[in-house]
């Protein structure tokens, strides 16, 4: 399964020197235009139309269907609605603070799939501290969201930003702690070895994915990585009902766009780890690596809206609490039993 | 059968007999406090003097039991004010007492009752802003309907309504700035919840003050839907011009329990007996609509809770809409019936019976399939016992201290509900249950909620059976009620029915003439929402939310 | 009541000018097509396109007030489920909304906030009253509290009369609005509006030297007179 990162691959298929500085560079641009552009179409899919059909899936309904082969078209209308919308500039808000958190929120989301490999060749770069990178990108996010709360100037922002940075702050440490027990067992943070890594097979025809080695820490991540997104039962920072839509109350326009973007991007991304790291990568029978990809970060997806559907949102001090008390303790217990499973076993 | 009431303790039965209430024991208790009787079609009336209001309120309370202030009227007559404490028991609420209380014409004030009912608190502001009557020594005598800078009293004789009107419109805009509203504690923050917010409910403004997320302090404040519904009714003839209203006080379809209300009230003061199939088709159509009204009262406390638009919310709105659709079937609407007519119902079950016997026995054999789904989607939630056990917990007292009425009250272990203890209509002939629940908290309230879907379902059942039996030669819908009606001047009456909400009481006072000199309404959304400071004292914001969506308030009616 | 008196004649403004208030409809003028000044083809098509998108796709504000937001929830939910012309989404922020849909009575107390929600809104936004109220005040209208109307207060794109409208009238109004937006020819209605405005700025008369103590004079007002609704 291991391959030669995006650009090397393009330099081969264009017959250019891989060698050349200029080359590379020009490369990497494109192949990160290339995997962002995917991304985007992924997240442009899910945003408008898929978010709406399959909520009204779950409640009985059908959603867009006037607008193109099953409401498909109201992708197009969504998204250049939006973007011609006025863009209010709040008075009082705190600039450019107020205009650089929507550009972080998207943006950082986006960087964590550089390390991603998505199958057939499709993987930018592979450094060997990939997981340690991604984790580091994901919770870049998390500076956005208190920029944009504390830069609007409104209070409901204000409690959407310092909800969020809370929770992060509490989800993010068992999100790395339960990362770390699979770097033990793949014994790299490269992420092709750690692909590579759940190749074998298990038991027949199981592969060895990490999922089926290791389900409590599968299950811990999906839960930790449900709050690192923000979806239910932990989307207290937009808490629609509380405190009207949190940091995103002020935004409008473009720059609601990016911070909507940057949300789905970020359950993507969520998604990519787990399929990574937990579900194989890009590895599945039959079809391309890249579908198979494609399809396990839409599975990650639709438990998030499935989530969304049917589970209550907890209290802000009970998510702490939860966070803190029991999700932390339980992913060391996970580390630890990992280590000395793996220890006495190697 | 649970519909005997449990027994109560006997000491404070000052002048309680077996055939009511025996009001000379009553003044013998109140000795010279009583000025004068007057006879009010529900209860007897003591006048006093407007200085001793508190003393003899308390005298009431402590000593002869009554512990439900159900309402205070007020209103202006040619010669003088008066204001009108209608007390009742929880215990038994057929044991009523109105104390009158006239004030000057030329300064009209009187010694306020907040002391004794903290429930009175509410009701003397609107007293104050709607008819213009001072309360000595109440609280915190400001406006509550209308604005602050509101000009003249709306309800008082010489209102002229032309007149124009300024109203403010204040911010508290900088979050981080001198905006604390206490002085000693310099970490507080105020935030506007409302008028506009999705968890309101409507148009409710909560004014809030935070710390951290913990809620420092707490007001509701109300009035951003007063349509003037006392206004209107005043205005409109007692046959028909104000049915069409009570419809729109509690508009979350409880449209035929508010039109109850008012049909009580004006039947009881003109003399008008109802057949006794019309009764029955009130009774089944009013715990339709109950049905419903609790339905949506479930989803959108599972809005609150949940947090978006989300399946839970969704299944209430379906499984209303079928219930919408009977009573559309019943009524030709879907929300305001405008049904009931003094003396009966405006019309027989739609033609051909048998099918809509049969589409009502449909709707009741998938309820109780429906009701499990909603038990395993929300009551059986792990996380929503978390949210909702233990928090906005509402003590017996309290409850009965803010005159908190329907599953409020009966959330919170208060076993008060009007069909059984003031019957009317054709529940005492029918066989269901009181649901009380002892918590007192919001899972309490959402469970009294849904299991009164179930006796409301029982209700009508037997409804459905008795009027499917029902001989045809003898459905009369419709009693002899003259074309104008002009009850005899100077009557007055309390009278309530179990509304969606609770206690929902009309005062009416006629003059002889075909419209009422003066309709009062007591809201019981009006009562319930004043306990929102009680339970949210120091909760988390999200849990003032949840405590909010399990009082259940319309704003059409809190406001009216 | 003010309804059965004629009003001042103040100026002389006929009916169609009052209702249409000052210039035409710009709602759509982009500054694109102010540098261009005429019509060439490609800004026509653009001009179109761009009609079709606002018409197809619409984020609603979450804003209920009375009994007709009981009817524009069912609206919004699974029987009737106006999500299907692309309009049922829900926005709880005014920031992110593009059609606010007027549902219920207006009362002297709610006007001022309402305007202010409705000034949040980011252009093009559009206005969907519903329900008699919001036309005259409907079955209040003689209340010595409501607002004879929306257009009062800002204005209005689609009425749809009833009380309350059924979920199909409203989403006939939705979808009539729709369609006006995708042929370009949506104009708002306003009825000489209660505006909000500093309480400094007031024409000195007797109220506002009695209300002088209690507004500051850079407090928004909004002042009613009510002899003066149509």
């Amino acid at each position: 399964m291991q391959s030669a990162p995006l650009p090397e691959t393009l330099a081969n298929l264009l017959e250019l020197d891989p060698n050349s500085t200029v080359v590379m560079i020009v490369l990497s641009l494109a192949g990160a235009g290339l995997i962002g552009t995917l991304m985007m179409t992924n997240t442009a899919l899910a945003g408008p139309w898929a978010k709406r059909k399959i909520t009204a899936a779950f409640t009985d309904r059908i959603a867009v269907d006037r607008i193109g082969p099953y409401g498909l078209f109201i992708i197009v209308a969504d998204a250049v609605r939006l973007l011609s919308k006025e863009l209010i500039v709040p008075e009082g808000v705190d600039r450019p603070a107020w205009d650089l958190a929507p550009l972080i929120i998207a943006s950082t989301a986006l960087l964590g799939f550089a390390v991603i490999p998505m199958g057939n060749g499709i993987h930018l770069a592979d450094p060997e501290v990939g997981l340690a990178y991604v984790f580091a990108v994901a919770s870049t996010t998390s500076i956005g969201l208190v920029m944009a709360g504390y830069a609007s100037n409104n209070k409901y922002s204000f409690l959407g930003g310092l909800r969020a940075v809370a929770q992060n702050l509490a989800y993010e440490i068992p999100l790395i702690l339960t990362g770390a027990s699979v770097v033990i067992f793949a014994g790299s943070l490269q992420m092709s070895e750690i692909v590579a890594a759940q190749q074998q097979s298990l038991i027949g025809p199981l592969p060895s994915w990490y999922a089926f080695v290791n389900p409590f820490a599968f299950v811990l991540f999906m839960i930790a990585n449900l709050a690192e997104v923000g979806r239910n039962p932990f989307d207290i920072p937009e808490a629609p009902t509380e405190i009207v839509a949190g940091y995103q109350t002020e935004y409008s326009s473009v720059y609601f766009v990016l911070i909507y973007l940057g949300e789905f991007i970020h359950i993507f991304l969520g998604g990519a780890i787990i399929a990574t790291i937990f579900l194989g990568g890009p590895a599945g029978p039959v079809l391309p690596g890249i579908v198979w990809f494609l399809i396990k970060i839409w599975g990650v997806f639709l438990f998030t809206q499935w989530a969304r559907s049917a589970v209550p949102r907890v209290r802000i001090d009970q998510l702490i609490e939860i966070g803190w008390k029991g999700m932390l303790v339980l992913s060391l217990a996970n580390l630890l039993l990992t280590a000395v499973i793996v220890g006495v076993t190697v | 059968m649970s519909l005997e009431k449990p027994s109560r303790d006997t000491a404070l039965d000052v002048g309680v007999t077996e055939d009511g209430l025996d009001y000379d024991a009553l003044a013998d208790l109140l000795g010279g406090h009583v000025l004068d009787r007057e006879e009010h079609v529900n209860a007897e009336g003591f006048v006093i003097r407007p200085d001793e209001v508190q003393e003899v309120l308390s005298t009431l309370k402590e000593e002869a039991g009554f512990d439900h202030c159900a309402c205070v009227t007020a209103q202006e007559y040619d010669d003088r004010y008066e204001s009108i404490y209608h007390l009742r028991k929880f215990d038994d609420p057929t044991q009523e007492l109105s104390i009158v209380v006239p004030s000057p014409k030329d300064d009209p004030h009187n010694e306020s009752a907040a002391r004794v009912y903290d429930t009175a608190d509410w009701h003397e502001r609107e007293a104050y802003d709607l008819v213009g009557i001072d309360y000595d020594d109440h609280p915190d005598l400001r406006r509550i309907l209308l604005p602050e800078t509101w000009q003249g009293h709306p309800l008082s004789q010489d209102y002229n309504q032309d007149q124009p009107q300024i109203v403010s419109l204040r911010e508290h805009a900088n979050p981080l700035e001198d905006d604390k509203r206490s002085e000693d504690d310099p970490d507080t923050m105020f935030v506007n919840i409302g008028p506009h917010h999705p968890a309101t409910h409507g148009v409710l403004h909560v004014e809030t003050v935070l710390d951290g997320e913990q809620i420092a302090d707490l007001e509701p404040d109300i009035g951003y839907l007063h349509r003037c519904e006392e206004q209107m009714c005043q205005q409109g003839t007692y046959r028909h011009q104000i049915m069409p209203y009570p419809d729109r006080w509690d508009y979350i379809s409880a449209g035929i329990l508010n039109e109850w209300a008012y049909a009580r009230a004006a039947e009881d003061l003109a003399d008008i007996d109802v057949p006794e199939y019309a009764q029955v088709i009130r009774t089944m159509s009013a715990e339709m609509c109950r049905i419903a009204s609790h339905e949506l009262a479930l989803a959108t406390f599972a809005l609150d809770v949940f947090g978006d638009f989300t399946a839970v919310f969704q299944y209430g709105i379906r499984d209303r809409e079928i219930v919408q659709n009977l009573l559309e079937d019943l009524t030709g609407q879907r929300l305001m019936f405008n049904y009931l007519r003094l003396g009966g119902v405006a019309w027989d079950l739609p033609e051909p019976r048998e099918e809509y016997f049969e589409k009502i026995r449909d709707f009741l054999d998938d309820l109780p399939h429906k009701l499990e789904e909603v038990h395993d989607l929300v009551t059986g939630n792990e996380i929503f016992q978390m949210r909702c056990v233990d928090t906005g917990v509402l003590s017996k007292e309290q409850v009965k201290q803010y005159g908190a009425t329907g599953p409020v009250a009966r959330g919170s272990g208060v076993d008060y509900d009007l069909r059984r203890d003031d019957p009317y209509g054709y529940y005492d002939e029918l066989d269901w249950n009181v649901v009380t629940e002892e918590g007192g908290d919001n899972f309490s309230r959402v469970l009294v909620r849904l299991r009164e879907v179930e006796e409301s379902a029982r209700i009508i059942e037997q409804c459905v059976d008795l009027l499917e039996q029902w001989p045809e030669d003898d459905r009369e819908i419709q009693a002899n009620v003259p074309r104008t009606l002009r009850p005899d001047p100077d009557k007055e009456i309390y009278r309530s029915v179990e509304g969606a909400k609770g206690e929902l009481g009309i005062y009416i006072r006629s003059d002889g003439t075909d419209k009422p000199a003066r309709f009062k309404i007591r809201s019981p959304c009006f009562s319930n929402l004043q306990t929102l400071p009680e339970m949210s004292q120091g909760e988390y914001i999200p849990d003032m939310i949840a405590s909010l969506g399990s009082l259940d308030i319309v704003l059409g009616e809190v406001d009216r | 009541m003010s309804s059965d008196q004629t009003p001042p004649a103040v100026e002389d403004v006929s009916t169609q000018e009052a209702r249409m208030g000052d210039g035409a409809d710009d709602r759509f003028n982009s500054t694109l097509r102010e540098a261009f000044g005429s019509t060439p083809f490609i800004l026509t098509k653009f001009d179109k396109f761009m009609n079709w998108v606002r018409g197809s796709s619409m984020f609603m504000l979450q804003f209920g007030i009375a009994c007709c937001s009981i009817e524009m929830i069912h609206t919004y939910a699974i029987k009737h489920d106006l999500d299907r012309f692309g309009s049922g989404v829900p926005r709880a922020s005014p920031r992110q909304a593009d059609v606010i849909i007027v549902p219920g009575t207006i009362v002297s107390k709610f006007a001022p906030r309402m305007k202010r929600v409705y000034d949040q809104m980011p252009e093009p936004k559009f206005v969907v009253s519903m329900g008699s109220c919001t036309i005259s005040g409907g079955p209040f209208q003689e209340g010595y509290n409501v607002i004879k109307g929306a257009e009062e207060i800002i204005p209005v794109d689609i009425h749809v009369p009833g009380c309350p409208p059924r979920p199909e009238a409203l989403i006939y109004g939705v979808a009539k609005l729709q369609e006006r937006i995708a042929e370009g020819e949506s104009s708002p209605v306003t009825v000489k509006p209660y505006e909000l405005e500093q309480f400094g700025d007031l024409e000195q008369d007797e109220l506002v030297d009695k209300l002088a103590s209690e507004i500051d004079e850079e407090d928004l007002v909004m002042r009613y007179n009510w002899n003066d609704s149509p």
